[in-house]
C-alpha cells in the first residue's frame, strides 16, 4: 500500500514541476468557458432575443403608427433595419435570413380600418421555418388589437361622442391590452429562478470545459507513464519488490488527486463568478464529480499504458478529448440535436458528465437525478480501468 | 558457495530464440561477466534473472530462491543497474534515491541515512539538490549505480553500464565495481568490451546467438585457442584470393577478411610472420601495416565463432 503512495507522491512531484503546463490547465478551461458562453449569447445579459422583422409603412396614417406601436411592445418580435424603406431590401433581408419577417403596410390601410373595411397587410416571411408561426401569430394579435379597439371607439363614439370621444375610446382600449383580462403567466420553479439567459449558457459551457480539459490533462501524465517506460524506469521499478498492480494504483491515484483539484477549482470558480449553481445540491455535485474522476481517470491510464511515445501520447489524448467532448455534448447542448445524436452522443462518458451537473445545474432537479448518469461513469472507468490493467498485464517490458 | 545457478535457461520471441539453453554459475563475492556482441542474448539472460522474463524452461536459483517459483524473494536480494539511465530527469538525485529507497522498502530514518551513504559513495553529495536532467552522462550512470547499492542488495546485476560515457567515467564505474565486490557483493556483469571483462572478473562466460560458447576464468578462456598469437595484416588488394593460400601456410590456424585487412591466428609470429611476406610478394601482394596481438578473448571469440566481437 506504501508503495501506491509513494509513486502517487513521486508523480506530483513531476507534475508540480511542469508548473505551466498545470496552470494552463486551470486557466483554460475558464477562457473557453468565456468563449463558448459568447458563442451562445449568453455573457451580453442585455442582448436582445427577439425575432428581429421589417416594418414598412406606406401608409403613414396614426393608426398604421398604432400597429407599429403595438409591434415595438412585443416581447416576441422587435422592428430591426428601421431606417430601410425599400420593400425589395428588405424582402431580401428575409431572404439572407437577417429578419424573420418584412410587414408592408398597404396605403390607405389606416383609413379602410376606421371605415371598418376588410385589409391586408403584406408581408414576406420564410414560412417552412418555426419563426414564421411564432412571428405571424404576434403580428395577427397587435393588428387584432388596432383593429377592434377602432371599432370599439367607433362605437363608443356613436353612442355618447361627448362622454367617450373616439381618441379617448381608443386609448383606453389600447391601454387596457396591456393588462388583459386573460393572460398566459409563466412561472419557473423556484429552484432555477433566479437563472437568466446568461447563466443558462454560462452552465451548459462551465461544465464542458472543465470536462474537456480534463482529458486534455490527461496528457500530462500519460506522458509521465510513457516516460517512465521509455527510460526503462519502469522495467527496473518491477526489478524492486512492487507489484504492477500498485504501479498502476499509484498513476491512477495520481491523476485521480490531480483532477479532483482541477474539478475542484473549476466548480468553485463558477458557483462563485459565475453564479452557476452547483452547490445546490452539493452531495449531487461530488457524486457526478467524483465519478466523472474516476472516469476520466481511469481513460488516462489507458492512455499512458497503450502510448508507446510521447507523440502518442499527445494523439492518445486529443482523439478522446474531441471526440467525447464533441459528441458528448460539451460544446453544443445534445438537447439541440435531436434524439438520434443525442442517442449517439450518450455513447460518450462525457454525455452521461453533463447530465449529471445540468440536473442539478439547470434543470433544478435532486441528488436522485445523478444516480444513473454517476452509475453510467463508474461503469466506464471499471472498462477503461479493467483495459489498462489487463494490457499492462500483458506486456512484456 | 553459489550465489547464483543458472540452469539451462531457454526464451524466445516469436520465431527468435533469444537464449538457448544458457547454463553457468556464479560463486558469492565474484564477478562473472557475460561478454558477447550485442544481440547475444546478454540483456534477455538478465532479464529473466532478474524475473522480468519467464523463463520458456529452464530455471535458475539466486540465492537458492527460483526465478520462476519465488520472484519476490529473488527480488529482494538483488540490486539491478539497466543499461538505460532508468532514473526521473525532472527529480533531483537525492529525491531519485528516496524514491528509488521507498521501492526497495526502505522508510524514515533509514532511508535518509542509506541516501546519504550512496550519495557519498558515488560523488555526488555536493551536486546532490541538481536535476538528474542536467547532470552529464558520466554522472547519471553514477546515479543509476547509486540506486541498485541503496538496499545493500547480496547481487547486483549491471547491464553494459559503460555504454556510451566518457573514458574517465568509465574508469570510475569500473573501479566501483571492484570495490562493489571488495564489500563481498557478487557481480553480474554483461559487456561488449572484452578489457572490461578480461579487468573485472573472476569468471567469463562468452555468448553468441544465445548460446554459451564458453565458460572459464579469462586465463582459462585463452587456453582454448592455446598459445596462439593473432596477426591483423593490412594489405592493398582483395583479400579474398590470398586467403585460400595463407591457409596452406605452415603455423597459420585461422584466418579471415574484414575490409582491406586480415585477422590471423597463428602458432608463433616469430615464425609466420616472415613466410606470409614471402607468399605476399610471391603473389604480388603488398603488406600496409602489421599488427600483434598476444592471445586475448578477442581470439577467443574469432576462434569461438569466427567472427569479432563487436556490434
Amino acid at each position: 500500500m506504501n508503495r501506491i503512495f509513494d509513486i502517487t507522491l513521486k508523480d506530483l512531484l513531476q507534475l508540480v514541476r511542469d508548473f505551466k503546463t498545470f496552470m494552463f490547465l486551470l486557466i483554460m478551461p475558464i477562457i473557453f468557458t468565456f468563449l463558448f458562453g459568447f458563442a451562445f449569447g449568453g455573457i451580453d445579459g442585455s442582448a436582445d432575443s427577439r425575432l428581429p422583422i421589417g416594418f414598412l409603412d406606406q401608409d403613414g396614417s396614426w393608426v398604421s403608427q398604432a400597429l407599429r406601436d403595438q409591434l415595438e411592445k412585443s416581447d416576441i418580435v422587435r422592428i430591426g433595419a428601421a431606417r430601410i424603406d425599400s420593400a425589395q431590401e428588405l424582402v431580401q433581408l428575409v431572404a439572407d435570413g437577417d429578419l424573420a419577417a418584412v410587414i408592408i403596410v398597404p396605403d390607405r390601410y389606416g383609413s379602410h380600418v376606421l371605415k371598418g373595411r376588410t385589409v391586408r397587410l403584406i408581408v414576406f416571411a420564410e414560412t417552412d421555418s418555426t419563426a414564421w408561426t411564432t412571428v405571424e401569430a404576434e403580428i395577427l394579435t397587435a393588428a387584432d388589437r388596432v383593429d377592434s379597439a377602432v371599432r370599439v371607439a367607433t362605437i363608443l363614439e356613436a353612442i355618447d361622442a361627448k362622454r367617450m370621444p373616439f381618441d379617448y375610446s381608443f386609448d383606453q382600449v389600447i391601454t387596457a391590452w396591456e393588462d388583459p383580462p386573460i393572460a398566459v403567466k409563466e412561472t419557473l420553479s423556484p429552484v432555477i429562478k433566479d437563472i437568466d439567459q446568461k447563466t443558462l449558457s454560462l452552465a451548459h459551457t462551465s461544465p464542458g470545459m472543465m470536462l474537456q480539459f480534463a482529458i486534455a490533462s490527461l496528457l500530462t501524465i500519460a506522458t509521465i507513464i510513457v516516460n517512465e517506460r521509455k527510460t526503462r524506469s519502469l522495467q527496473r521499478m518491477l526489478t524492486t519488490a512492487t507489484r504492477r498492480i500498485d504501479i498502476l494504483l499509484g498513476h491512477f491515484l495520481t491523476i485521480f488527486i490531480m483532477l479532483f483539484a482541477q474539478f475542484t477549482f473549476l466548480i468553485l470558480f463558477a458557483q462563485l463568478v459565475l453564479r452557476i449553481d452547483y452547490l445546490r445540491v452539493p452531495f449531487g455535485t461530488l457524486l457526478v464529480m467524483v465519478s466523472s474522476i474516476l472516469c476520466i481517470s481511469a481513460l488516462g491510464l489507458l492512455i499512458g499504458v497503450l502510448a508507446k511515445s510521447d507523440d502518442q501520447a499527445v494523439i492518445f489524448s486529443l482523439i478522446p478529448m474531441f471526440v467525447f467532448s464533441g459528441i458528448g455534448g460539451a460544446w453544443v447542448p445534445l438537447e439541440f440535436t435531436g434524439k438520434t445524436f443525442s442517442a449517439i452522443g450518450h455513447l460518450s462518458p462525457i454525455a452521461w458528465a453533463m447530465d449529471g451537473f445540468k440536473n442539478i445545474t439547470m434543470r433544478g432537479l435532486g441528488i436522485e437525478s445523478v444516480l444513473l448518469p454517476s452509475l453510467a461513469l463508474v461503469g466506464y472507468a471499471a472498462v477503461f480501468f479493467s483495459i489498462a490493467a489487463w494490457r499492462f498485464q500483458r506486456v512484456s517490458e | 558457495m553459489n550465489a547464483i545457478e543458472v540452469k539451462n535457461l531457454h526464451k524466445s520471441f516469436g520465431e527468435l530464440k533469444a537464449v538457448e539453453g544458457v547454463s553457468f554459475n556464479i560463486r558469492e563475492g565474484e564477478i562473472l561477466s557475460l561478454l558477447g556482441p550485442n544481440g547475444a542474448g546478454k540483456t534477455t539472460t538478465i532479464s529473466m534473472l532478474s524475473t522480468l522474463l519467464r523463463p520458456d524452461q529452464g530455471d535458475a536459483l539466486v540465492m537458492g530462491h527460483s526465478i520462476k517459483e519465488e520472484p519476490m524473494a529473488v527480488k529482494s536480494v538483488l540490486g539491478v543497474v539497466p543499461q538505460d539511465i532508468a532514473l526521473y530527469e525532472d527529480l533531483s538525485a537525492r529525491e531519485n534515491l528516496i524514491f528509488w529507497g521507498k521501492m526497495y522498502g526502505l522508510r524514515g530514518a533509514a532511508l535518509k541515512s542509506r541516501v546519504d551513504e550512496v550519495l557519498e559513495i558515488i560523488g555526488l553529495t555536493e551536486r546532490a539538490k541538481g536535476r538528474v536532467g542536467k547532470y552529464s552522462g558520466g554522472m547519471k550512470r553514477r546515479v543509476n549505480i547509486g540506486v541498485a547499492l541503496l538496499h545493500k542488495p547480496k547481487i547486483i546485476y549491471m547491464d553494459e553500464p559503460t555504454v556510451g560515457i566518457d573514458p574517465q567515467s568509465r574508469r570510475n564505474i569500473l573501479d566501483s565495481v571492484v570495490a562493489l565486490k571488495d564489500q563481498g557483493m557478487t557481480v553480474l556483469y554483461t559487456t561488449h568490451y572484452m578489457e572490461e571483462a578480461q579487468e573485472l572478473s573472476n569468471q567469463i562466460v562468452i555468448m553468441d546467438h544465445g548460446r554459451v560458447m564458453a565458460d572459464g576464468s579469462h586465463e582459462e578462456l585463452v587456453r582454448i585457442v592455446g598459445e596462439n598469437d593473432r596477426i591483423i595484416l593490412g594489405i592493398n588488394t582483395e583479400s579474398a584470393h590470398v586467403i585460400e593460400i595463407w591457409k596452406a601456410i605452415p603455423g597459420v590456424v585461422h584466418i579471415t577478411a574484414e575490409n582491406s585487412a586480415l585477422h590471423l591466428l597463428v602458432e608463433d609470429s616469430n615464425q609466420a610472420l616472415p613466410r606470409l611476406f614471402e607468399s605476399a610478394n610471391a603473389q604480388n601482394v603488398r603488406i600496409n601495416s602489421v599488427e600483434i596481438q598476444e592471445p586475448n578473448l578477442e581470439a577467443v571469440f574469432l576462434h569461438l565463432t569466427g567472427r569479432e566481437l563487436r556490434d
